[in-house]
């Protein structure tokens, strides 16, 4: 068992196929060794039977040995006291059937080896008996009868054949012994291993039954989770998770299972995401070739109006000039909004090239609040200045652009007689400039919205003019020049623009 | 003379529509929706000219806002815009006219006459 075991790395449960070879293995050795021992319990009970049979023929033989020689006995005896002749019949049959009888006797006397002593004495008794009492004996009483039958002869006889007799008796006494002890060893032995044997075969089938409740369980209830997710999966449940474990492949199939639910729910992610922002962006593209359109119609209306008065009326030479300085200015104002988009174009690819240079925001902010104030006279524009000089290093004319932006913007969302204040100072080792306004403000569920392109909130339904493209712009600007720009607003109650850049050395 | 009043929120456009109509006019002039409203109210116009994109109130409010006063229910107006898809929204609000950006100073002229005929 540990020999299969130990190969298998560590740290790691051992793979189900193994597990269940190593089952399979026990299981085997467990049944085959149930049928050795039963096996050895029929060879021992056959052992003890041949052996109670082997006792039973040398009983047989030992019996018959001994009548033979109470025969030669009677006989020799006979012939001794009598002088009868006729007592010798019985005599020379017993002595033509001894070397027979005593050959299979010797040959019976089982394995036992103080048996098969015995039985090698008994048959030198007998065969002393013959030679040394009996056959001399015949030949005194056919000589001189009267020693023949004298009682010391006679005496001499019935010892030695007393003697043959209490050595048979021993000799079976023994084998009966022997067969006895033979037998209930036998009993015992198969007794004891019928019960081993039936205890090993009640095991293996309750592990039999366990291997196969463990298959079911470990192996049946996992595949059919697996199988009943992989059709909920295939239903579009794709956040579908299978409880984690189950051992070797079947967790690793579960594990499996779930990267590939997890898979295919990030794809899914991922698409939709992609779908929404390719939504967005055509729905952005649609609202731009309306506000393109809007934007570019209005300074075209002017620009394509004039020109028709200037040829369809008499003008005097004041108007005329007028008009054509309108003409000009509507034209720049044309070419102006193409620059824009044309900027933005750059920054989304990455290809607005900045100069770096000393600035001076305190100027850059001055220049663009006094031209902010003469174009509206209805905002109140406060410039305050914290420092007198705000140097950055950057580039001046996309930093006017930026600044003109946020006035633009806050100018476009506050009521008339609305306050704007502009502040530029320095903190530390950044120039910050803040613009607030007094306007409607940005509802919160815009906010991460405000600077993306396009983005204009209410202000096409408000009726405010724009491109939507001003903050995504200055923030670009912004960023490219190492700086950050954020807002914060209470809808109804204004909103604070502002942007950090880093100051330069000396401002 | 008769008086005509021009919404427009750029200042270009103003004159040229101001200069457009011609000197026969009276010409009030109103920048965003909310003074438009109140000129309405104040000089009762023969004539409106109106653009739709306006700051404060949206022409389309302006336009309303007339339609529900019996003094100015009935009073012609003219709706510039450039905009080029919401001409029936503003027949059924009441506009008598459009006139698409760019327009040709003549043309509109022409209709303004049409629509206030010498006595």
């Amino acid at each position: 068992m540990s020999q299969l075991a130990a190969p298998l790395p560590r740290g790691r449960p051992a793979s189900l196929a193994a597990r269940m070879l190593l089952a399979s293995f026990v299981l085997a050795v467990l049944v085959a060794a149930a049928f050795a021992i039963l096996l050895l319990a029929v060879f021992a009970l056959r052992e003890a039977t041949e052996r109670e049979s082997r006792a039973k023929d040398v009983t047989a033989a030992s019996l018959e040995l001994e009548k033979l020689v109470v025969d030669l006995e009677t006989g020799t005896r006979g012939l001794a006291i009598t002088g009868d002749e006729r007592f010798l019949v019985p005599w020379d049959e017993a002595r033509e059937q001894l070397p027979e009888r005593l050959r299979s006797f010797e040959q019976l006397a089982g394995p036992d080896l103080v048996q098969r002593r015995r039985a090698r004495q008994l048959v030198a008794l007998i065969r002393a008996y013959i030679n040394d009492y009996s056959v001399p004996l015949i030949a005194i009483a056919r000589d001189t009868p009267a020693a023949a039958s004298s009682p010391d002869a006679v005496f001499e006889g019935r010892q030695r054949i007393d003697n043959i007799r209490k050595e048979f008796a021993q000799f079976r006494d023994a084998e009966n012994r022997l067969a006895a002890a033979s037998a209930s060893s036998a009993n015992e032995e198969s007794r004891r291993s019928i019960g081993l044997a039936a205890t090993g075969l009640v095991a293996s089938a309750l592990l039999i039954i366990g291997f196969g409740v463990f298959l079911a369980r470990s192996i049946g209830g996992p595949v059919r989770s697996v199988a009943a997710g992989a059709t909920r999966l295939a239903a579009g449940e794709l956040s579908l998770r299978l409880p984690r474990g189950g051992p070797g492949e079947v967790g690793e199939l579960t594990q499996a299972f779930n990267s590939m639910a997890e898979g295919l729910e990030r794809n899914r992610t991922e698409l939709e995401t992609q779908n929404a922002q390719l939504r967005e962006s055509e729905q952005l593209k649609s609202e731009l070739v309306s506000i393109v359109s809007h934007e570019i119609r209005t300074p075209l209306a002017s620009v394509l109006g004039f020109t028709a008065l200037l040829r369809q009326r008499e003008v005097d030479d004041e108007t005329r000039s007028r008009y054509l300085e309108i003409i000009e200015t509507q034209g720049h104002r044309l070419a102006a909004l193409l620059d824009e988009f044309l900027d933005v174009q750059r920054i989304e690819e990455g290809q607005l090239e900045l100069v770096h240079a000393p600035v001076d925001l305190a100027a850059v902010l001055a220049a663009q609040v006094e031209l902010f104030s003469a174009q509206s006279e209805a905002h109140r524009l406060e410039l305050t200045l914290r420092g007198a000089r705000l140097r950055v290093s950057g580039d001046a004319d996309r930093l006017s652009q930026v600044v003109a932006n946020l006035l633009s913007n806050a100018i476009k969302y506050s009521p008339e007689g609305g306050l704007v204040e502009v502040v530029g100072e320095r903190n530390e080792t950044v120039v910050r400039v803040s613009v607030r306004d007094e306007g409607v403000g940005i509802p919160e569920e815009q906010r991460d919205r405000i600077f993306t392109k396009f983005f204009r909130g209410d202000a096409a339904a408000s009726g405010i003019t724009g491109s939507g493209l001003g903050l995504a712009f200055a923030r670009a600007i912004v960023i490219a020049l190492g700086g950050r720009m954020d807002f914060t607003s209470a809808a109804g109650r204004g909103s604070t623009f502002w942007f950090e850049l880093p100051a330069a050395e000396g401002g | 003379m008769k008086t005509i009043l021009i919404c427009e929120d750029d200042f270009a456009l103003r004159e040229l529509i101001r200069a457009a109509v011609g000197s026969a006019y009276r010409v009030v002039e109103a920048s965003d929706g909310n003074d438009a409203v109140e000129l309405v109210r104040e000089f009762e116009p023969d004539l409106v000219i109106l653009d739709l994109m306006l700051p404060g109130r949206s022409g389309a409010e302006v336009l309303a806002a007339m339609r529900a006063d019996p003094k100015t229910a009935a009073t012609p107006v003219v709706v510039v815009t450039a905009w080029t898809h919401i001409d029936e929204d503003m027949l059924a609000a009441g506009a008598s006219r459009f006139v698409r950006k760019p327009f040709d100073p003549d043309e509109l002229r022409n209709t303004v006459e049409e629509l206030l005929p010498e006595q």
